[in-house]
């Protein structure tokens, strides 16, 4: 982190393919944007090796810093589960990773753990975090759907999507790039979406739709700090009210992008078949001719009061406004309209008021009649979702510079023509204004596109990425010491067509991943002098557990993890069941995120460990480790039942042998055995007494070793 | 070990950290950490001058209590006219509303005569302790942006904005290892209120209930692992001892070790505070508990005075939050009458006990509301939001008692002599706990940030 200070801008020759407006600072200051080279190997680089620790090792080499040797086999393997499917290794599989003597035992697991449709419920959230996923928010309407699109993200991920097609299908509902086709008497046609990408423009659609069913303004401007973050890795949104600070960005470059989306409105689509939208189109006319016949009472019953009640409201307003009242509606002038209009509340007659005067039995009968239609609903609702689509009329509207980003006020005098920064100076707008931006984003040639995906990628096995603001590839954050591994990686991800498991598969079968965590000792000395933050991968990064992490690690040692892949949100609350009952617990990563000005959305849980409530892009998670989350650990309903379920399974499992119930225990929380002390405390601890096993296992879940990756 | 011993650069002020980083991910977390840990006990921003008030209890009144009711006596000779106002929330036209009477009589109290309404009779015998500043303003006319405007002092959650107690509790830290900095009492309308926004999770309130249980997650839950729980503790000691060894040089197993202690003594001093048995009966009775309509209250501000005692810095009490807010009475202004009996007597007896014990010159007590309440109804007998002119007041932590401090017009709608934006509140408050508005801020992502924003003072006629 140190050496982030130092961030500075290296002289770079000019250069370069990208378009840079007259600005101060030109786009080729910036190595984010320079062409993309893939850099040789090392001279040094070992035949065989991996191209990751070819770099890596020759830098450390250079910089003078000794890389560790390999953590215990065990050790690795809770590491890359938790990593890539984010659950760790059930006894057996420790057992069968340990027993498997071939040299490619561990490249087997990696693959096994890749293929596993956890792993795109583990990188799903990982991604949904940078896409700003959120049930609800002030303006979402809750409960429409937008589950969807995280079932599609996770489904995309888990079929091994291309970064570049999972990129376009949530920016245009096309993974390809041909989105029309011409017919055979030569017309041009739209090529119809596959219906499931449907579900991709959840991403767009995310907070557009409002309560009072308008059209949010700020669909655009997410789009453009979302997208711009996570996709392009520059911080465009800080070009809203004034140019970027540091980066060659202008504010014309932001309402630009933002003109982009300005044609783009959220549709509301009924996910039902045929026949469930016919067996419903009957229950809303049901309805409606329902609450005709009890209006047409109630205002029988109510009419000659609320007459009284209104007429004498009248006589109390001055004689010109009374005047002004009687008229019909037609004759008022518009200035008389004014004054009926402002006198429309005064002379509004509440249903409160009516039943003030009126007799007793009248009064029942009309509190009755009242509370019917109340209960009325307007006929059953279908699932839906929100989908965006181009709206020709907002096409044709011209887009301008608002004032201090206010969607209200635009300023008139500075119309804008859609673009975006960095990108050509007079883009080919013919097929969509979202989509030529998504062609150029994800364009082979575009070097901005794989070096923000695989920093990315880099920082979620690692713990922190070679450029240390994944979201901000701009001057801010210097150039990465790694730069050439940067390359290398972003060429290889490129030319391997935008895998991303194989681009997992490549990090996490390098030495550099698979190295000790362990600082301490003489051996590693030397370099934690010279390198205590760890800028450099000479260790592994000792990480304390994400949010889901720690969720599932918790239920899935108690037995206690429900795996299903998809469907909406669950708020995490636990259901008023005595303890032992056998309930389960859906993943940490299908709990619900969203902010509400009103009320906690986001679970106790997830805001004491750290998680987003999902208003923003939130790229870098800040871990901290404070007291609530140790309150968490020791004395919520949570940990205390999956420690009496997970007491109850070793002591099942183990056939009542109390020994063999520590070393089961040792193996589901922390997924190593025990040492030779530690099963000696334990068994001392235990003293002969099998109902101490729930108090072990809720010990071991307190441990901090089951807090850490390490 | 100490974090110092890893960490050089020892007392760097995270502001300055933060701004090197670049970045202020990893400076935020750094933060975090070092607050949680108990290393920072001291300022991190301030004092920047010696303080009055060493800490501050704030009452919230969720939903906007009307200060023509209560603070701010108008004449009822406008009552019944139709007046032009401007409508709030979606419609901002000039259109005619009546002017509804104000059914209280008001009566000067104390040697300030200060005269307060037959709704806060015992807040009115503590008038000369009181400074009622009947000028204040904000911008926004719905409950939540309101709420969110008065706690962070910015309008909107564009930049994530922390509330006012979390910028206390960041530039002051913490008189009290064993408790937290900010915490919040009551309901509140908004989570924004209790939020450390870009200061980080470890500044935002810790929600304390005046019950056995004031933390959530503070006390094991009944049955299952509790019998065994000291014997536990000690294994946990024991079978952490390895991993501790094995990763000594690491920051983040450090600050797990103090989080867990942190935690330990939050679960013996915590309990304390809430346990109320030792205090003496009228002490009890002085701040309504033992009565039905006040209890609640009661032991709420019982509890902030405890927490005050043991030095927290920042302690928030909303009443009758969640939604709007029970104070927003648009339809009849009577149901305002069960609101003001019931925090009146505990109000009172929370700035009496404070300053039977001494402690009030040293402890800020803050009345305030999202906003007034219009001179007119909407065909009620209630009466509208109204951000441009209502009242709060302040008493103790260097404050002077006994005053009335700006106006409104005639009617109670703007406030027209010595107008006074929200913010003014907050640079007041951050002025007595020895706080320079002016050097409140972060820099965040290239940009300042603060709580009070520039042309925002102190309320100097108060102090």
């Amino acid at each position: 982190m140190v050496l982030l200070l130092a961030a500075l801008l290296l002289p770079l020759p000019p250069g370069g393919t990208l378009r840079a407006g007259p600005k101060a600072k030109r786009a080729e200051d910036l190595w984010a944007l320079r062409p993309l080279v893939r850099p040789a190997l090392p001279a040094s680089a070992r035949p065989g090796a991996n191209p990751v620790d070819a770099f890596i090792e020759a830098s450390l080499r250079e910089r003078g810093l000794t890389p560790l040797g390999r953590a215990e086999p065990l050790v690795l393997l809770r590491r890359v589960y938790l990593d890539l499917i984010g659950i760790p290794p059930s006894p057996a599989e420790q057992e069968a990773f340990l027993s498997d003597h071939s040299p490619d035992a561990y490249e087997k697991v990696v693959d096994r753990l890749l293929a596993s449709e956890q792993h795109g419920v583990r990188y799903g959230r990982r991604w949904l975090d940078v896409l700003r996923y959120a049930d609800e928010d002030e303006q979402l309407v809750p409960s429409v759907g937008l589950h969807h699109w995280r079932d599609w993200v996770i489904g995309a991920l888990n079929e091994d999507l291309p970064y570049d097609q999972f990129v376009r299908a949530q920016l245009t509902g096309y993974r390809g790039a041909a989105r029309t086709q011409i017919t055979a008497t030569g017309h041009r046609v739209a090529v119809p979406p596959r219906a499931d990408d449907l579900f991709a423009l959840g991403f767009l659609a995310r907070g557009a739709a409002r309560f009072d069913g308008a059209q949010s303004p700020e669909l655009a401007i997410s789009a453009v700090e979302t997208i711009s973050t996570a996709f392009m890795g520059m911080t465009v949104g800080c070009a809203k009210c004034h140019d970027h600070f540091y980066d060659p960005i202008s504010k014309r470059d932001y309402y630009a992008m933002k003109a982009l989306f300005d044609p783009l409105v959220v549709r509301k689509v009924v996910l039902a078949g045929a026949e469930e939208r016919v067996a419903n189109g009957k229950a809303p006319a049901e309805a409606a001719r329902k609450r005709a016949a009890l209006e047409a009472k109630i205002a029988e019953l109510a009419g000659p009061y609320r007459e009284r009640l209104y007429e004498e409201r009248l006589a109390m307003l001055p004689g010109e406004v009374q005047q002004v009242i009687r008229k019909p509606e037609k004759q008022r002038t518009a200035a008389e309209r004014k004054i009926a209009d402002d006198y429309y509340p005064v002379l509004r007659i509440d249903a409160g008021k009516i039943s003030e005067v009126m007799p007793e039995g009248e009064r029942k009968r009309y509190g009755e009649l009242r509370k019917e239609l109340d209960g009325l609903g307007s006929g059953g609702d279908l699932p839906a979702c929100f989908t965006v689509e181009v709206d020709p009329a907002r096409a044709l509207e011209k887009s301008f510079i608002l004032i201090s980003g206010d969607p209200q006020r635009p300023d008139r005098a500075h119309e804008v023509e859609p673009g975006w920064p960095f990108g050509p100076a007079n883009p080919d707008l013919r097929e969509g204004r979202v989509e030529a931006l998504s062609d150029w984003l994800t364009a082979p040639e575009n070097p901005l596109f794989p070096r923000v995906a695989v920093n990315r990628i880099w920082q979620w096995h690692f713990g922190e990425g070679l450029h240390a603001l994944p979201s901000d590839l701009g001057s801010l954050g210097g150039v990465p010491a790694e730069l050439d591994l940067l390359n290398w990686l972003a060429a290889e991800f490129v030319s391997r067509g935008f895998g991303m498991k194989s681009l997992h598969r490549l990090m996490v079968t390098s030495e550099a991943y698979r190295r000790s965590s362990e600082t301490r000792g003489e051996r590693a000395a030397p370099s934690l002098t010279l390198d205590p933050a760890l800028a450099h991968p000479w260790a592994f990064r000792l990480q304390r557990l994400d949010a889901e992490g720690v969720w599932d690690s918790i239920f899935a040692s108690a037995g206690r993890l429900d795996l299903r892949v998809g469907g909406p949100s669950f708020d995490g609350a636990l259901p008023g069941l005595p303890a032992g009952e056998g309930r389960s617990m859906r993943r940490g990563a299908y709990l619900v995120r969203g902010f509400s000005a009103s009320r906690d959305v986001l679970p106790p849980f997830l805001q004491t460990f750290d998680v987003d409530d999902g208003r923003v892009p939130c790229p870098v998670r800040t871990r901290t480790v404070t007291a609530p989350q140790s309150l968490f650990l020791m004395n919520s309903r949570e940990v205390a039942e999956a420690a009496d379920a997970l007491g109850h399974r070793v002591e099942r499992e183990s056939g009542g042998d109390l020994g063999s119930a520590i070393d089961r225990a040792y193996a589901l929380v922390l997924c190593r055995p025990p040492t030779h002390a530690e099963h000696r405390h334990a068994t001392e601890f235990l003293a002969g007494n099998p109902a101490r096993l729930v108090p072990l296992a809720w010990v071991l879940l307190n441990l901090d070793e089951f807090l850490f990756v390490r | 070990m100490s974090l110092h011993d890893t960490y050089p650069c020892g007392r760097i002020s995270r502001r300055r950290f933060l701004h090197q980083a670049g970045g202020g991910f990893l400076g935020a977390a750094m933060g975090a950490l070092w607050a949680e840990s108990g290393e920072i006990q001291n300022a991190i921003l301030g004092p920047h001058f010696p303080p009055r008030a060493r800490s501050v209890i704030f009452l919230f009144m969720c939903g906007g209590v009307s200060h023509i009711d209560t603070f701010d006596p108008k004449d009822n000779k406008w009552a019944g006219k139709f007046i032009d106002a401007v409508g709030f929330g979606d419609n901002q036209a000039e259109m005619k509303r009546p002017v509804i009477p104000c059914l209280r009589t008001f009566t000067r109290h104390g040697q300030s005569g200060i005269p307060v309404s037959d709704w806060f009779p015992h807040v009115g015998s503590m008038a000369d302790e009181i400074a009622v500043v009947r000028s204040m303003w904000c911008n926004e006319s719905n409950h939540f942006p309101a709420v969110i405007e008065n706690c962070t002092g910015h309008r909107g959650r564009q930049f994530d904005h922390p509330s006012l107690g979390a910028w206390v509790s960041y530039a002051l830290g913490t008189e009290n290892r064993n408790l937290p900095t900010f915490v919040n009492i009551g309901r509140p309308s908004s989570p924004v209120q209790l939020t450390g926004g870009y200061l980080g999770a470890s500044v935002s309130a810790t929600p304390f209930q005046a019950g056995e249980m004031p933390i959530p997650n503070l006390i094991p839950p009944k049955g299952g692992v509790g019998a065994d729980r000291d014997r536990a503790m000690e294994a946990l000691q024991v079978l952490n001892r390895e991993f501790r060894e094995r990763y000594e040089t690491h920051l983040d197993i450090a600050a797990r070790v103090k989080s867990y202690e942190l935690a330990a003594r939050m679960q013996l001093s915590a309990p304390q505070v809430v346990d109320f048995s030792r205090e003496p009966r009228h002490v009890q009775e002085q701040y309504g508990i033992g009565a039905p309509e006040t209890e609640e209250f009661g032991r709420q501000l019982l509890l902030a005075r405890r927490l005050a005692e043991e030095g927290v810095r920042f302690i928030q009490i909303c009443h009758a939050g969640g939604g709007n807010g029970a104070w927003d009475s648009h339809g009849d202004m009577k149901s305002h009458g069960p609101l003001c009996r019931a925090t009146d007597k505990p109000i009172a007896g929370l700035l009496q006990d404070l300053k039977q014990r001494g402690m009030l010159d040293q402890t800020l007590v803050v009345w305030t509301s999202e906003f007034g309440r219009t001179p007119w109804s909407q065909n009620t007998t209630g009466r509208d939001h109204n951000p441009r002119g209502y009242t709060s007041w302040l008493a103790g932590g260097g404050v002077r008692g006994g005053v009335v401090h700006g106006a409104t017009d005639e009617v109670g709608y703007r406030a027209v002599e010595d107008p006074h934006y929200c913010s003014d509140l907050h640079a007041t408050l951050l002025r007595q706990l020895g706080l320079d508005h002016r050097r409140m801020e972060v820099n965040l992502f290239g940009r300042a940030l603060r709580l009070v924003e520039e042309g925002s003072e102190p309320i100097l006629g108060i102090l």
